[in-house]
């Protein structure tokens, strides 16, 4: 029968103060887990999103506003920037693939992504290693928008407006209380597969339509109120020429009809020839144009570290603060157990228990509670991440792996074990101080 | 087997156990008799190393104990010395096979393979063999002595120290466990030193030491016993 039995019984002997020990220990592992899964998942999500594009270019202000709206459809757009910058971008010589995007009218608040089709077949390797890739426009049926005015729509959008291929719906200029589009209603021709990504929460159709519909809008909108100043984010305040429409079928933008200065994008997303050219490529925009380029990985890194490092480093100090306190009742219960088994820890040296033997045996029961508490700990958190990253997959579209190891969540295990290595010692030199003969003799 | 030679040992500010002389045969079973709190139990604790002498010679199978380390005394201990306390003394979060094989755990004496063999053998041998798997709290007061008994045979020790095995049984139980006890240590050759203020348990041994006076009152220059009981 080995130390680690003898330890195991006297536990086992003890169920309800050791369970409440090990659930005071889980609680704080726990928390230390979510909190390393949460983090590491985001900023993966995060940085794996960001990969997928080297440089976003758009107007001039916040870049991280430009990637937060552009990549992630979190924020409102930086403003636009002409069809022509566009143009100029995307015929630059380190310039592999160039896709302009289009925002400003939602559905049920959900972003209407006006872009080309050619975004749809976007693939990027997330992991070079593996050579794993990210593939964010999976149908789950139905077919990409090919005419005017079809939409495809992200699988959570679809789960919560209840559309489905065949339905219509019309977009609103800006957010819910906007315009109404009513009169250039979009027909779902596809669903996408949830990916875990912003894509869930989106929906996508041509750029043109958006163009299409602005036009009119603006339109529309000087007829009605002369030199009405707007307040929205879209990409077409600009002055359109009166066209005589019929309304009663689906109208085509022709491109052709426009001078590429009239027309805008809210921003372009750039993959280059390398991504070692993000940097130069960068300074070429900033000083060579009148537009802005920020780097998508880049800044969400800066945002990590300056605002979710921040809040990730107090949730962590309040984790190792309620393992610490978990650590104490650790010790204080094994105290407390000594004192009541001083009369077995006699009898064990009477059998020829050497000292190191009795210091031991309770080092290890130390050991074995906080051991069992890091096990139910990293399950506890585990399953608070899994249930965190079902709710944030439905919600924001950012899907959260759980059950996986980090080195950061190992690390963290070892010192919680060293504390209840720690929280052990004290117990464990009180018993090894047994002294046989008088503790024998006590009734 | 055991000699105490001028032996002493301070219990208190005015209380000395004293022991001039006293020999015990490898193979002997032999009484520790006397009233209460006359030192025979004092006696038993210098012999087991359980106390230390402040001055005198304790020689045990040729080795003499006083001046050994903590050390060396919890080795020698666990190799030489069977105990069967009055209060039995089973571990109460083990089984009666468990409590066994702790007896066996903490010393070298034989390989680990042979542990349970021999765990079950003595289990049987003191009419347990359908308990084993059972608990101390769960066994009557004369199993859990009889699960004690072979818990201090278990490494086939070369002496056997029992302080009052009996004080907590009723008569009857009580010689079924003396008959057991003394079978036993006949059966594995080893020498008894068995603690008791009974009169008839004491004749049932081969020999009996008083230990009237051992433990005096430096004051009064009388046993302290007498006082205590003045």
């Amino acid at each position: 029968m080995s130390l680690w039995q003898i330890a195991w019984h006297y536990l086992w002997s003890r169920k309800l103060p050791t369970l409440l020990t090990v659930l005071s220990v889980a609680l704080g592992v726990g928390l230390i887990s979510a909190v390393h899964t949460l983090r590491e998942e985001t900023r993966r999500r995060f940085e794996e999103e960001g990969q997928a594009f080297d440089i976003v270019v758009g107007a001039k202000g916040s870049p991280l506003q430009l990637v937060l709206s552009s990549v992630y459809f979190l924020d409102r757009p930086t403003g636009n920037i002409s069809y022509a910058d566009f143009e100029h971008i995307r015929d630059h010589e380190d310039v592999a693939e160039a896709y302009p995007i289009g925002l400003g009218d939602t559905y049920r608040n959900y972003r209407i992504v006006g872009t080309v089709p050619e975004l749809m077949e976007v693939r990027w390797v997330v992991d070079p290693i593996s050579g794993r890739e990210r593939i964010p426009f999976q149908l789950a049926e139905g077919r990409f928008f090919e005419e005017p005015l079809e939409a495809v729509v992200g699988s959570i959008v679809a789960r919560n407006t209840g559309l489905r291929v065949g339905d219509t719906f019309t977009g609103t200029h800006g957010f819910e209380g906007g315009h109404v589009h009513d009169d250039h209603p979009y027909k779902v021709v596809g669903i996408l597969e949830t990916s875990g990504t912003p894509n869930d929460r989106a929906i996508f159709c041509n750029i043109e339509d958006i163009w299409l519909i602005h036009e009119e809008h603006d339109h529309d909108h000087h007829d009605e109120t002369h030199n009405h100043d707007h307040d929205h984010d879209h990409s077409h305040d600009h002055d359109h020429h009166h066209h005589d429409h019929d309304h009663s079928h689906v109208h085509e933008f022709d491109k052709a009809d426009h001078d590429a200065e009239d027309l805008e994008v809210t921003a372009v997303l750039v993959t280059l020839e390398s991504p070692a050219l993000r940097f130069t490529f960068m300074e070429y925009v900033m000083h060579e144009t009148n537009v802005m380029a920020a780097v998508p990985v880049m800044e969400i890194q800066q945002l990590y570290s300056q605002i979710l490092g921040t809040a990730n480093t107090v949730l962590l100090s309040v984790a190792y603060l309620v393992v610490v306190v978990a650590a104490l009742t650790v010790m204080i219960g094994l105290y407390l157990a000594i004192l009541q088994r001083r009369r077995d820890l006699a009898i064990m040296r009477s059998l020829g228990a050497s000292t190191m033997d009795i210091f031991g045996a309770v080092i290890l029961e130390a050991l074995l509670v906080t051991i069992l508490g890091i096990v139910a700990g990293w399950f506890l958190g585990n399953v608070v991440s899994w249930g965190l990253g079902i709710y944030l997959t439905r919600t924001l579209g950012m899907a959260i792996t759980a059950f996986d190891m980090s080195m950061h969540e190992l690390r963290s295990f070892a010192i919680v074990a060293v504390f209840g290595l720690l929280a052990g010692i004290l117990p464990a030199w009180q018993a090894y101080q047994t002294h046989v003969a008088s503790d024998l003799t006590k009734p | 087997m055991v000699t105490i030679k001028d032996c002493r040992r301070r219990l208190g500010p005015d209380v000395t156990f004293h022991c001039e002389s006293f020999h015990v045969e490898p193979g002997e079973h032999v009484a520790l008799w006397g009233p209460s709190g006359c030192g025979k139990t004092t006696m038993l604790n210098l012999i087991a190393g359980l106390l230390r002498p402040d001055s005198g010679v304790i020689e045990v199978d040729g080795s003499e104990i006083q001046d050994l380390s903590e050390r060396q005394m919890d080795q020698f201990r666990g190799e030489r010395f069977g105990f069967v306390f009055q209060t039995f003394n089973l571990l109460a979060p083990f089984t009666a096979l468990q409590n066994v094989l702790l007896g066996m755990r903490f010393s070298d004496t034989r390989p680990t393979k042979e542990w349970k063999p021999r765990a079950l053998d003595l289990l049987q041998r003191v009419g347990l063999q359908h308990r084993v798997h059972s608990k101390p709290n769960t066994l009557s007061v004369g199993e859990q002595q009889r699960v004690a008994i072979a818990r201090a045979l278990a490494n086939k020790q070369k002496l056997i120290l029992a302080d009052e095995p009996t004080g907590s049984l009723d008569p009857k139980t009580s010689q079924g466990v003396m008959d057991l006890l003394l079978k036993l240590c006949s059966e594995e050759e080893v020498t008894l030193l068995l603690v008791t203020h009974e009169t008839e348990i004491a004749d049932r041994l081969e020999r009996r030491f008083d230990c009237s006076g051992l433990v005096m009152d430096t004051t009064a220059e009388a046993p302290a016993f007498e006082r205590n009981t003045a």
